[in-house]
């Protein structure tokens, strides 16, 4: 049988090396380990053993000194006295001759198959290119996996972009960026998150934005995006803050103002081009006082520990005042100690500062307990909102002449609507009724609280 | 010795050396022809050695070999036709395809492997011949290893270890004169190998390595001394390589055509043939009935080998963990029991565990500095001494190189090794021994060897430790197949934990956080285990998923109350192994929160915490409402001085204000 003289490889990877030259000659009989050919391989030519022995045989296509030759190309044959030469196979010997057919083929991984998403699937950073160039991310096609739109769709030059995508086309009015979340609960939901106004950071569209949108009203029909100011972004934040941290609970109440009234009158009349105190002025102090016999009203729950104020030095009333801008709550530092006339000048020049925005941090802080008033706008009851980190908010509403029963005996009198939101993590409903109701008390009598002085 | 016996014992020897040879030259044919896929040293001029020597073992003594190794491989008795068809890359062949020349195993005839690396197989030699002692059976272990591997650091532990330890070893150094083309001659300053044996305190001495009657006399004692507890023999034989390095390479840039076939004169076969025959031990007639026979089985061989079925791609990473089937009776008790009493620290949590194990095992040992009769440095094994002995509570010489290799080849051999190497940062030194043996083990073997070593010690930043003891290396073993890393939190988790290591046949890295070693917790009384791979929610929550690890969790815990005040509900989940990673559990709790952050005091780069957010941000993108945040330790190495130090590792208000920052995302 005769013997093929084949190409070997020389270091690890050679594919192909350049034949030199034969050491010997056609007709020649090779013994095992002798030199037969020269090879060049990546580092050197070597002399190449024979494996076997036998009588060399040169085919006439085998390849000339100097060609490129395959690994494991045949070259020639070492054969038995009088044995045939075979011929080397029809292919050319330079093409690798190694047999690969038998090797197994590597696994073919299927590409997953995804679902596709209605709204147009793309990274965040794909969003944010396309709205930074103006492009609808809608009206592109996606060519990466499952259609998801990538960078290189946005980046496609105009000229080559769908008619529909031309910068020209009018910039959506919408926010850009969704979180992959959100956009997923938007699909869920039949909600178009690009017409939401985003929460997160730079104004990116989270979950609790469009699960918010589903529960509002008609989140379908095109809407206005009102631009956000910084101070309605802050209230905002207070408010959710105030929703996520507290247990609230609002206790409303019915009192008679009219001594409160004729109190306020009096002050008028005798009234000698100072400040005269308003309701609030007067509810304030009055507050102030029934706070000194309920301290747990005025906590402040900072951090890990809740902080009952300093009593009277301490106990300072945020007054929610309306402003062009929306919503402050300027505090009057010591209302607990001021006198009521000296509160009154505090307080309006807290409320003009308020209305011309200036305001200072420190005017804004410090709280231990908010009052609002609402009675201008024709309000009785309402749920106000905790000022976190305080434990409790009162509203006052309007006060309306109304008859009432006294002694069976059908009178008008000044009626008030009281509204107290606590926190029930701090205090429970009993505590805050007691409250509510020495509140009532010095309202129904102001003189006499005011008189006497600390609760 | 009897001249029948010795003749028997001498055509014995002959056989094996024409098998070889035979072999090997059908071996350097196939390689011409591009049958053979990968690398392929002979072992042509060598045969006396591994033939002589394997003349005198019995199928249950062990072999470490080299790259070398084709012929120690035959001589222990592998078929030809396996060691063929691995050459091929064919399923047939002794590793199933998935070593080649330099990975050959067949732990059925004691053939424990051929190794790619230069030295390694001088430890696993050692580890056979603990597991011996341990076993209190008189089989012995061989390591062979070329001239190169004698001034490599295992070589002068290995020594060392043995000597000291009386174990049952013989070191076979093949000196053929070159380390690929480096002469010995240049690259020793003691050219002798024979002589080093002094240094280490055992016989050593120098034969002629193509002389198969003096090797069989002298490896005959060798063995013999081994075997009665003589311990240890370092034996040079001096033989030279008549083929190149490798098939493929250049033989004459080096050495000269002369030089080489000065030495085929010296043929070891021809050798032994002529001298049976002269001195009418052996007929000629004898010596071409064995070559006729062994030509004809060398065909078949390869006939065989070339008809074996290539691998099925689909099982490419079959065998890299162990698939035996669970032999623990000890309760799978994943969560802790609520009601839970009974508070100890995490060091005697594991101190439980190991020696409710030991008790239960013989075959458990445990190696380190200082872990005999001082009980550890961190009290690991305190009192434990004084139960087991010094074989299984062994103190070591400080050579984390030696004995982790050497526990390599004590699991390779059936004992359970436990390796204490108090800090993690010592044990750097036998990274190689980790990575590329103990990890690569049972997938080179296709599963047909265990690796069950438990390796532990200490991680972790704090109490001014510096920085060679204080790094936190979990990430780094995470990315080795056939690893697992476990890094416990909590006394529970430690305990469950570590028994489920020592009833496992898998290499395991235990890596326990210094600064929380005596952290009590409740550890209930009684026996269980956890299985690796199972994370644990420490702390449920509505808002953030938080992923974190020993120490990290402690302090993210410490932050939850507060943030929960603010409204801020926090899920804390410590995966408790970084290799296998529970991604499922953290996948479902960021399903539920929509927001990840990772605590990983490791380093970023390619870390824990990176790992965690892509598979995260892969998986799970559409539950995402805000990017994935990371907490890393400082990318530097750990300093001293404590300002220095805390300003390298994450702190719990940098936990806290990354939760609030990720909340307004
Ligand atoms: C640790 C390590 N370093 C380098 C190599 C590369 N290498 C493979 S074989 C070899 C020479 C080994 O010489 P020797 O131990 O004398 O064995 P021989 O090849 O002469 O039989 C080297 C350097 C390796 N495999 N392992
Ligand atoms: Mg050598």
């Amino acid at each position: 049988m005769p013997f093929e003289i084949t190409i070997p490889r020389l270091g690890w990877s050679m594919e192909e090396g350049t034949f030199v030259r034969w050491l010997k000659k056609a007709g020649d009989f090779i013994q095992a380990g002798e030199a037969v050919f020269e090879l060049e391989g990546e580092k050197a030519a070597q002399d190449i053993e024979a494996v076997d022995s036998g009588i060399l045989r040169i085919p006439a296509n085998a390849p000339q000194p100097g060609t490129i030759v395959a690994v494991g190309a045949v070259i020639g044959f070492l054969v038995a006295e009088g044995e045939a030469t075979p011929t080397v196979g029809s292919s050319n010997p330079s093409s690798a001759a190694v047999n690969q057919a038998s090797l197994p083929k590597p696994i073919a991984l299927e590409p997953k198959v995804v679902e596709p998403v209605s709204a147009p699937a793309a990274a965040p950073s794909v969003r944010r290119l396309a709205r930074e160039m103006g492009i609808k991310l809608a009206s592109l096609e996606g060519s990466g996996p499952a259609g998801r739109i990538t960078a290189d769709d946005v980046r496609t030059p105009i000229s080559k972009r769908p008619l529909t995508t031309t910068a020209s086309a009018a910039p959506a009015h919408a926010a850009g960026v969704a979180s992959p979340r959100a956009r997923r609960v938007a699909g869920e939901l039949g909600i178009d998150w690009r017409r939401l106004q985003g929460t997160g950071r730079d104004g990116r569209v989270r979950e609790r934005d469009v699960r918010q949108a589903a529960s509002g009203p008609d989140s379908g029909t095109p809407a206005t995006v009102v631009s956000v100011s910084s101070r309605r972004r802050t209230i905002s934040n207070r408010m959710m803050a105030s929703r996520d941290r507290t247990a609230p609970v609002t206790l409303t109440t019915r009192v008679d103002a009219t001594n409160l009234v004729s109190l306020r009158n009096q002050f008028k009349q005798a009234g000698s081009g100072g400040t005269i105190p308003s309701y609030t002025d007067i509810v304030v102090k009055l507050t102030t006082l029934a706070l000194q016999q309920h301290p747990m009203l005025a906590v402040r729950d900072e951090a890990d520990k809740w902080v009952i104020p300093e009593m009277p030095d301490g106990l300072h009333i945020g007054l929610a005042v309306d402003t062009d801008d929306g919503l402050v709550v300027p505090v009057v530092h010591g209302a607990g100690a001021l006198g009521l006339f000296d509160l009154a000048k505090r307080t309006l020049g807290l409320i003009e500062k308020s209305r011309t925005g200036r305001l200072t941090v420190a005017e804004m802080q410090g709280a231990v307990f908010t009052i609002t008033n609402l009675g201008a706008f024709g309000i009785d009851g309402f749920t106000p909102i905790i000022n976190v980190p305080e434990t409790a908010v009162l509203g006052l509403g309007r006060i309306r002449r109304e008859p009432v029963v006294i002694d069976d005996q059908i009178v008008a009198r000044d009626q008030m609507t009281l509204s107290l939101t606590f926190d029930h993590r701090i205090v429970d409903g009993a505590p805050a009724a007691r409250f509510l109701q020495t509140v009532s008390q010095a309202i129904e009598n102001p003189s006499a609280w005011l008189l006497r002085g600390e609760g | 010795m009897t001249s029948v016996s010795a003749a028997s014992t001498y055509l014995g020897i002959y056989r094996t050396m024409q098998l070889i040879r035979q072999t090997e030259e059908e071996l350097a044919r196939c390689h011409q022809r591009g049958l053979i896929h990968g690398a392929c040293h002979t072992y042509v001029g060598e045969e006396a050695i591994a033939s002589s020597v394997c003349a005198h073992l019995r199928k249950e003594d062990v072999v470490f070999s080299t790259h070398r190794g084709h012929g120690h491989a035959l001589a222990k008795g592998l078929p030809p036709s396996e060691l063929i068809a691995e050459l091929f890359g064919r399923q047939t062949g002794c590793s199933r395809g998935r070593g080649g020349s330099m990975h050959l195993f067949s732990p059925e005839v004691g053939m424990m492997g051929t190794s790619g690396i230069v030295g390694p197989c001088v430890l696993q030699a050692c580890g056979g011949g603990y597991s011996f002692k341990m076993k209190k059976i008189d089989n012995v272990a061989v390591a062979f290893f070329g001239d190169g591997a004698v001034n490599n650091g295992a070589f002068h532990e290995g020594l060392n270890m043995a000597s000291i330890w009386k174990l049952p070893v013989l070191f076979i150094c093949e000196n053929n004169q070159f380390a690929t083309e480096v002469p010995f001659a240049y690259a020793a300053g003691n050219p002798s190998v024979g002589s080093r044996g002094v240094a280490y305190g055992l016989p050593g001495l120098t034969v002629d390595g193509n002389d198969a009657i003096e090797l069989s006399r002298v490896a005959s004692e060798a063995v013999e001394r081994a075997r009665s507890g003589g311990g240890p023999t370092l034996i040079e034989c001096m033989t030279y390589r008549t083929r190149a390095h490798a098939e493929g390479m250049g033989d004459f840039g080096y050495r000269t055509r002369e030089d080489v076939d000065g030495w085929k004169q010296r043929c070891p076969i021809q050798r032994l043939r002529t001298n049976c025959v002269a001195e009418k031990l052996i007929s000629a007639a004898d010596f071409d009935a064995v070559d006729a026979e062994i030509k004809k089985l060398v065909d078949e061989a390869r006939r065989l080998a070339e008809a074996g079925p290539f691998p099925d791609p689909a099982t490419a990473t079959q065998h890299a963990y162990s698939e035996s089937p669970r032999s623990s009776t000890t309760p799978i008790q994943n969560v802790r029991p609520a009601a839970t009493v009974r508070e100890i620290t995490m060091t005697q949590a594991t101190h439980e565990a190991l020696s409710e194990e030991m008790a239960k095992n013989p075959l458990i040992f445990v190696m380190g500095e200082g872990i005999g009769k001082r009980g550890g440095n961190f009290m690991t094994t305190a009192g434990l001494y004084n139960i087991y002995g010094p074989t299984r509570l062994c103190d070591t010489p400080i050579c984390e190189r030696g004995f982790v290799g050497l526990a390599c080849g004590a699991g390779m051999t059936g004992t359970r090794p436990v390796i204490d190497f108090m800090f993690a940062d010592f044990v750097l030194d036998s990274v190689g021994e980790i990575v590329n043996q103990i990890a690569k083990m049972q997938y080179m073997s296709s599963g047909r060897l265990k690796m069950p070593v438990l390796l532990r010690g200490c991680i972790g930043i704090g109490h001014s430790a510096a920085t060679h003891h204080s790094g936190n290396y979990y990430a780094m073993y995470a990315q080795i197949p056939g690893l697992k890393v476990v890094v416990p939190s909590s006394a529970y988790d430690a305990k469950g934990l570590f028994k489920h290591a020592l009833n496992s046949d898998d290499p395991v890295l235990f890596l326990e956080h210094r600064e929380i070693l005596s952290i009590k917790g409740p550890v209930p009384e009684g026996e269980y285990e956890i299985e690796f791979g199972r994370a644990n929610v420490v702390r449920s929550g509505r808002d953030v998923t938080v992923v974190a690890l020993a120490r990290m969790v402690h302090l993210t815990l410490s932050v939850c109350d507060e943030l929960e005040k603010s409204g801020i509900s926090v899920e804390v989940i410590d995966p408790r192994t970084v290799l296998p990673l529970d991604i499922e559990t953290i996948l479902q709790s960021v399903k539920k929160t929509g927001r990840l952050l990772v605590v990983d005091e490791g380093f970023a780069p390619c870390g824990f915490a990176v790992d965690v957010a892509a598979q995260v941000a892969d998986r799970g993108f559409n539950d995402l409402d805000a990017p994935i945040k990371r907490i890393n330790g400082a990318f530097t190495p750990t300093p001293y001085s404590p300002p220095l130090e805390k300003a390298v590792v994450p702190q719990s208000d940098d936990i806290l204000k990354a939760i609030r920052d990720l909340m307004n995302e």
